[in-house]
């Protein structure tokens, strides 16, 4: 290719072709090759010809950059026309108040002509400072009297036709998962789009990954060249991947993005006026060569853009990083770091001066006026540097033999730091075997991939003292991941809020780091509605953006002390997105509770949970009683008993919140207990019989039956109901048999005697004894209805230990403590309590100790009530004083009370300790009666 | 090592295997060359891993070693500076066969080989005497015994130190002048008492890194020595071509014409990785086989299945003869060894067989039948 250019007026690029077409029938045969490569000059032929300048960008690629602001210093163009999503415009005039890089956000809860499930979308598009779109960004932003229209689809069509069903994760704090799950767009994606090219183009390129043979082949050769030359090789490697490629329907949705943008692209040209010599399209060099009908200012205007759907797209900032980006986009990892390191070499070594916006943070000042627009300087006609180019080998630079001291030095002095016994000669050992490398593979000057290699080859030995290694200090020393991050003026209204509200904490919110901090509630009451605020965000945040180390908040419990560990800058993006739910993060959170209870798949006790999260971190009663209202509708709707025992845990503790909060309970707490009482009654003999309700949800039924039975009776429920139910159940299980006797016992329809004795009969039945440690744990799940069956069951398990001969006995040992375990491993503690309570404590006192249960019946109470020893003391006198309503309550109960004389009382010892008590302590009783007596 | 021999010995060394491809390779090569190299390091790396079309060359050099270009780059560079190389790696990666192909291509001389064991001793690394001469004539040049090493130092050529960590300390520590002084000296002489190494000496040393512990290496060896590390082989395309390129060529050793069936050799390398996956997974040793599943054990159970083959069944290689030499190769442990084979031949192949048939159900067999007799 080497053979000297013949230029001609007629077409440019001609000669050119005819070498290629030349090249093509010495090498190969057929007509594919040559076509291809006609093919590919006439593509570059056209880009050039176009009378609106087509500028081809790469991501990521500093000599992209370098060109851009070098044209752009030079053309001064009037109007930008980026391959950008075209709804993100607003979005870019934020970008000064952040640290780059960041990312472009646009995020969809509410779908609108996307699949059930689809939601939520995210797209991104980071931005970074190395990157030919930040320049144009700036330029234009900058720059008065230019304007910078995006031209790509908007977000929306994104996703359409696009089938998006991954599983969601959550993003953890790591900085290469700050994107999430979002789908990525850049400027200038360009890469083979099969993998076999790919996989050529690495192995004879004699490169490992994709960025190093971009850098080597077309990243270094370009840096310095000349704008037509760095144009016409970025459209060709763009025409080359675009003839060499597979996926037919990436690139229908490639066409489709080209035909918008020409489309808009003309319409702008219409509207505004603009001579198109003085603007400039920015695209990657994938679309610069785009051969669909509209390409072009002479274009077809058949296309029309779609109409948008109503899905509500949200816009904001969120943080990126360089690891996110090569995660993201599939780029080796560092490589986004080495781009921005020789972005910083080639500007630091002047010539060029970057744009950069006004008040950008994180970056050095810029001190550059912003210049008016200049007048168009002439196009000047295109002449090929294509041949030029390809001809000759790549002018490289020497080898910078400071700059890679400086890194040897570098990586020694991080290795050291980080454990490994590296010295000054690993320094020069590295400086060798990176110029050797570099020269085996065919570079003048060693890429710091080479010196990674070198580095990781000198210094690397068996184990890594530390937590990095040798390439990750690599990458670190030659830049390193860059986190971004969001200013405050760019961030949703709810995340500025929470920094505006947790300023009393004094702590830097946007610091990258864990923030220990400590409220004294007590001290600085003042500080409350931090804490309040720092529990809700708790709840709404992933796990590790704000966490409690000392303090709980429960149901009306309140801690006076609280330490939490806040992590906040390093979450931002977590944060920013519960700002696209709503303006405050109460907000947020009631709809989120609301949601909870909403959902189709909700169920009484998930809307309990509901009512206390409601009551627990918002406080007030307005929202908590409309959840609780829920709650009802949802019981009555349920079918199966699965959430029995959550209902009853949680109902237990409301309703002891509402106790001690307020003067009365809520109509929906009334409404609960009612419905609950009628719906257990109603589905206790379905649950006792059916397979799939356990026992601990029958005993939970039960539980609510049992405990909760006070107040519904008092709120009109009728205890008929309950025992005509307890009658219809006819369970099988001996779990649940167990239980429903504990149960009849409850409600008198069984005596304990009648009990023992059909626990002796099933002790007595051998047939029957394997199955006893299952009565038994229907016993203990009794416990919790019925908590005076525990004397019982402590006698039941005795009588076994006793009565069962050894052979039985002990091959059942096994399966009762499992049983126990599994059934009711929080109940067995009260077992033991009974136990401790019943055997005597001491060896001398078992010699004469006879077990409560065959103690003569004389000796245990009966169940008929004592002669009740006369009231005497204060509280007799006053009931003495005012008859009439012990009379009243006698009446109805149908008892015929006498009042005995208050002095004929005979006091035992007993009878004596309270008014003992009393005596000792006047001040209480005399409050009482105060009270009760006013007069 | 005269070339006429080749046909003779039982294994060729690489240099007398590929000598006509390296006499080729050194009349075509333009680069310069380091020191007294008889190749460029480009071509050293073209012997290595073959050659490309683009490479322009008339001929086609076949690839020799499997592995990332990488390794082969950073250790050739390492050879061409002034420290030495260790290959450290798993059993069976290939770290011995790396470094015999470079010492042949750099220097056309892969036999100065010191071995490494527990008996190795200082003599061995740098020289003895001849004991009966010394009496003769008395302590002089040419009743001392130079070792391999100080015979690589005096030609500056490639020495080659195996198993580095199997030696004891001292025998490690011989090396650390030779590396840093290179040279060696001999007070037992009055005159001519020092061997000096001429350029081109280096050392390529492997290490074990399932023997780490046993002799651990100085840091003051560590520093004059560039570690490059030689993992498994997991990639199942490089590992198929592996496998197939070392049992040709065995097969082409023992004389043997038996064609290696493409299934059996994917369920070969499907039955090893499934293997190594359940090694990660496990988390004792009891859990995990003895052998380190390399790809050198997958040679050999293929090896061991064609002889069999060859010599006892009907001269095809079969599923069933692959399941039992797999079985054989693998259980070195009774019982642990075998449980695991056993919990997987039950675990994992009888459902495949049932599901994929093909030769799976024969392979299935053979294993079953060799662990009951094993058992």
């Amino acid at each position: 290719m080497n053979s000297p250019l013949i230029r001609e007026r007629s077409s440019t690029f001609d000669a050119l072709r005819e070498q290629l077409l030349d090249a093509a029938a010495v090498f190969a045969g057929g007509d594919g090759l040559p076509a291809m490569l006609a093919g590919m000059v006439d593509d570059v032929d056209r880009a050039l010809g176009e009378p609106l300048e087509i500028f081809p960008v790469c991501h990521h690629s500093p000599a992209s950059a370098l060109a851009m602001t070098r044209r752009l210093q030079e053309k001064q163009p009037q109007v930008i026309y980026l391959e950008l999503c075209e709804d993100m415009r607003p979005l870019l005039d934020e970008l000064r108040n952040c640290r780059l890089p960041v990312a472009l956000q646009a995020f969809a809860s509410q779908l609108d002509g996307f699949p059930e499930g689809a939601g939520p979308l995210s797209v991104i598009a980071p931005i970074t400072e190395a990157s030919a779109e930040y320049q144009a960004i700036a330029y234009a932003l900058d720059t008065p009297g230019v304007e910078l229209v995006l031209v790509d689809r908007p977000c929306d069509h994104v996703f359409s036709g696009e089938r998006h069903d991954e599983p969601t994760s959550d993003p953890a704090e790591e900085p290469e998962k700050l994107h999430g799950d979002a789908v990525g767009v850049e400027i200038g994606e360009l890469r083979p789009r099969f993998a076999e090219l790919e996989e050529h183009l690495l192995h004879h390129g004699k490169v490992r990954h994709w960025s190093e043979w971009w850098d080597q082949y077309v990243e270094q050769p370009l840096s310095g060249a000349d704008h037509d030359t760095y144009r016409q090789v970025m459209a060709l490697i763009g025409s080359l991947f675009r003839r060499l490629r597979q996926d037919g329907d990436r690139l229908a949705g490639d066409e489709e993005r080209e035909r918008h943008m020409w489309t808009r692209i003309r319409e702008h040209l219409a509207t505004s006026g603009v001579d198109p010599g003085r603007c400039i399209h920015v695209c990657g060099a994938f679309h610069a060569v785009s051969r669909v009908e509209e390409f072009g200012l002479a274009g077809t205007d058949a296309y029309a853009i779609a109409p948008r759907t109503a899905t509500a797209w949200l816009y904001g900032l969120i943080p990126s990083s360089h690891s996110a980006i090569e995660a993201q986009f599939g780029l080796a990892p560092g490589s986004v770091s080495i781009a921005a390191a020789g972005w910083a070499k080639a500007t630091g070594r002047g010539g060029v001066r970057p744009y950069q916006l006004e008040g950008q943070k994180g970056t050095r000042k810029s001190s550059r006026k912003p210049a008016g627009v200049r007048p168009a300087t002439g196009t000047a006609p295109v002449t090929d540097r294509l041949t030029g180019f390809l001809g000759r080998p790549p002018e490289l630079d020497d080898v910078d033999e400071d700059e890679l001291r400086g890194w040897c030095i570098d990586i020694v002095r991080l290795a050291r730091r980080n454990g490994y016994l590296a010295s000054t000669a690993d320094a020069i050992a590295v400086f060798e075997t990176s110029i050797l490398l570099a020269r085996m593979r065919n570079r003048a000057r060693p890429t710091p991939y080479d010196f990674q290699d070198a580095a990781v080859t000198c210094i690397e030995k068996d184990t890594v003292p530390g937590r990095r290694d040798v390439a990750q200090l690599c990458t670190i020393m030659l830049g390193g991941d860059r986190v971004g991050q969001v200013g405050y003026e760019s961030l949703p209204p709810l995340a500025r809020d929470v920094q505006d509200r947790l300023t009393p904490l004094g702590i830097d919110l946007e610091k990258r780091t864990q923030q220990r901090v400590l409220l004294d509630l007590r001290a600085h009451p003042e500080l409350q509605p931090c804490s309040d605020l720092l529990w809700r965000l708790r709840h709404l945040l992933p796990e590790g953006v704000v966490r409690p180390i000392m303090g709980t908040r429960g149901l009306g419990e309140r801690a006076i002390q609280e330490s939490w560990d806040v992590a906040l800058g390093r979450h931002q993006r977590a944060i920013i997105e519960l700002g696209y739910e709503g303006v405050t993060v109460e907000h947020v959170l009631e709809q989120r509770l609301r949601r909870v209870v909403t959902d189709p798949r909700a169920t009484a006790g998930s809307a309990l949970a509901a009512v206390e999260d409601a009551v627990r971190l918002l406080g007030g009663h307005r929202f908590a009683d409309e959840l609780g209202h829920r709650a009802v509708e949802l019981l009555t709707t349920e079918r199966s008993v699965d959430d029995a025992p959550e209902v009853l845990r949680r109902m237990r503790r409301l309703l002891a919140y509402y106790r001690t909060n307020r003067p009365g309970l809520p109509a929906w707490c009334e409404q609960f207990v009612t419905t609950g009482y009628a719906h257990y009654c109603t589905l206790l003999p379905t649950a006792c019989v059916a397979e799939e309700s356990g026992v601990r949800e029958v005993g939970a039924m039960l539980g609510f039956l049992f405990t909760l039975e006070g107040l519904a009776l008092s709120l009109g429920c009728d205890r008929a109901q309950l025992e005509l139910s307890v009658a219809q159940s006819h369970p099988e299980e001996p779990a649940k048999i167990a239980l429903l006797w504990a149960a009849r016992l409850q409600l008198g329809m069984l005596t304990r005697d009648e009990l023992r004795a059909r626990c002796a009969d099933l002790l007595a039945n051998p047939l029957v004894v394997p199955a006893f440690p299952l009565y038994l744990s229907g016993f203990v799940q009794a416990l919790d209805p019925v908590p005076a069956l525990a004397p019982f069951v402590v006698e039941v398990l005795s009588t076994a230990f006793a009565r069962l001969p050894d052979s039985v006995l002990l091959p059942w040992l096994p399966t009762l403590l499992t049983t126990l375990r599994t059934h009711a491993a929080e109940l067995v503690p009260v077992l033991v309590r009974e136990a401790a309570r019943t055997f005597p404590a001491d060896l001398a006192a078992l010699d004469a100790w006879v077990p409560p249960w065959e103690r003569p019946a004389a000796a245990v109470p009966t169940a008929t009530v004592p002669a009740a020893a006369p009231v005497t003391g204060p509280v007799g006198e006053l009931l003495a004083r005012h008859r009439e309503p012990t009379d009243a309550v006698a009446a109805l109960l149908g008892i015929d009370g006498m009042w005995a004389s208050s002095h004929s009382a005979t006091a035992g010892p007993a009878a004596n300790a309270v008014p003992e008590l009393l005596a000792a302590h006047p001040a209480t009783t005399a409050a009482v009666a105060a009270l009760l007596d006013p007069g | 090592m005269a070339e006429d021999k080749t046909d003779e010995t039982l294994r060729a060394p690489a240099e007398v295997k590929y000598a006509e491809e390296l006499e080729w390779l050194e009349s075509v090569d333009t680069d310069p060359k380091p020191f007294s190299w008889r190749l460029s390091p480009r071509m050293v790396r073209l012997f290595v891993l073959g050659s490309q079309r683009s490479d322009g060359l008339d001929r086609e050099i076949p690839q020799k070693w499997f592995g990332d270009r990488s390794f082969v780059e950073r250790s050739i560079v390492t050879l061409a500076s002034d420290r030495g190389l260790l290959l450290i790696g798993d059993p069976g990666t290939g770290k011995s066969w790396l470094a015999e192909l470079l010492s042949a291509a750099i220097s056309r001389n892969s036999t100065l080989v010191v071995q490494g064991t527990a008996g190795t001793t200082e003599d061995h690394i740098k020289y003895s005497w001849n004991i009966s001469m010394v009496i003769a004539k008395g302590q002089s040049r040419k009743s001392m015994i130079p070792s391999p090493i100080m015979t690589a130092m005096e030609r500056g050529v490639i020495g080659r130190v195996e198993e580095l960590t199997r030696s004891t300390s001292d025998v490690q520590d011989a090396l650390i002048s030779i590396l840093s002084e290179k040279y060696v000296s001999i007070p037992e002489l009055e005159t001519d008492n020092i061997v000096f190494a001429k350029p081109g000496f280096s050392i390529i040393a492997t290490a074990n890194s399932r023997d780490r512990g046993v002799n651990d290496l100085s840091s003051a060896l560590k520093r004059r020595f560039n570690f490059v590390r030689i993992p498994v082989v997991t990639n199942r395309t490089s590992e198929a071509e592996i496998v197939r390129f070392r049992t040709t060529e065995l097969l082409r050793r023992h004389r043997i014409e038996l064609e290696v069936p493409p299934s059996l050799l994917d369920i070969l390398l499907q039955s090893f990785a499934d293997l190594r996956a359940a090694a990660a997974a496990a988390n004792s040793d009891d859990e995990k086989l003895e052998s380190a599943l390399s790809t050198a054990e997958q040679i050999g159970v293929l090896e061991d299945a064609v002889l069999h083959s060859t010599f006892f069944g009907d001269r095809t290689l079969r599923a069933e003869t692959l399941g039992s030499a797999l079985v054989g190769s693998l259980a070195r442990r009774t019982p642990e060894d075998l449980a695991i084979l056993n919990k997987y031949w039950h675990g994992v192949i009888e459902p495949r067989s049932r599901k994929e048939a093909g030769e799976w159900p024969g392979f299935l067999e053979g294993g079953r039948n060799a662990i009951s007799t094993l058992s």
